[in-house]
């Protein structure tokens, strides 16, 4: 019985790159999306501004969530035979 | 006891191939990163009820801090409010009027110091500078304001409260250089 992951690489062998280079390429995206809203959070709770505190907070559990969503479609690579 | 057939049983209780140790593969990158996400998400989270549900112990009262005579005109005296550990200068300027603020700088937390007759505090670190009147960041790198307290004179002692901007002149509320 095959899965999602066996059938693409199946399908797909040699994407494998182009689906790498776009997970890597968004994962880092979500990350710097996410260093800015930290930034941001802290400068405006040192500020008194704590309004933006918990939107950020869910924002960026979102951009998280996304990530580690994305790691499913990544290409497991050829498998080693023993 | 010795024998001349190496035994490679130790490969199956570790087996993972020399090269794949030494080399990050892309695999790994892309997990690393998701990793350092949910590090920031978290970190936000922090942020988050820290500012909203911790916030900073408020000065409760008013707080004596020397006598009038003791601080020459320019001058400066740093103090720590009972209870707290965070260094104050207070500052008697050059039109005797005296000023309290936090002695740590808003970049890196330096201790800053008044430039006598120049109306304005320095932060010798980065260069920062403050004005010594209102403590808004005149030039340099501090993102924000000193922090700043209410000196309140009685007779000849000199005593320090909670900053509010109504206290003395209106405070324009200031906007976000993030």
């Amino acid at each position: 019985m095959s899965n999602f992951r066996e059938a693409q690489n199946q399908a797909h062998p040699n994407k494998t790159n182009t689906l790498m280079l776009a997970l890597i390429m968004i994962l880092i995206l979500n990350v710097s999306i996410q260093v800015w809203l930290l930034y941001t959070a802290l400068n405006n709770a040192l500020e008194k501004n704590t309004d933006i505190a918990f939107p950020s907070f869910i924002a960026s559990s979102i951009l998280f969530l996304i990530g580690f969503g994305w790691l499913y479609f990544l290409p497991s690579g050829p498998r080693v035979t023993k | 006891m010795a024998t001349d057939k190496k035994d490679n049983h130790w490969k199956e209780d570790f087996p993972v191939y020399q090269l794949e140790s030494t080399q990050v593969s892309r695999r790994d990158f892309a997990k690393f990163l998701c990793l350092v996400s949910g590090g920031l998400a978290v970190g936000s989270g922090y942020v988050a009820i820290k500012a909203n549900f911790f916030p900073p112990d408020k000065i409760v009262g008013e707080h004596f801090v020397c006598k009038k005579h003791e601080l020459p005109v320019g001058g400066t005296r740093s103090f720590v409010i009972n209870g707290s550990t965070i260094p104050y200068i207070l500052i008697r300027m050059e039109n005797d009027e005296f000023r309290a603020y936090e002695q740590k700088c808003t970049h890196l937390s330096c201790a800053v110091f008044y430039k006598p007759g120049s109306g304005k505090i320095e932060c010798p670190c980065h260069n920062g500078l403050f004005d010594a009147f209102t403590g808004e960041v005149l030039a340099g790198p501090p993102p924000r304001p000193l922090p700043r307290l209410t000196v309140v004179i009685k007779g000849e002692e000199v005593y320090v409260k909670d900053f509010k901007p109504d206290n003395d002149k209106p405070d324009p509320n200031r906007q976000s250089r993030s």
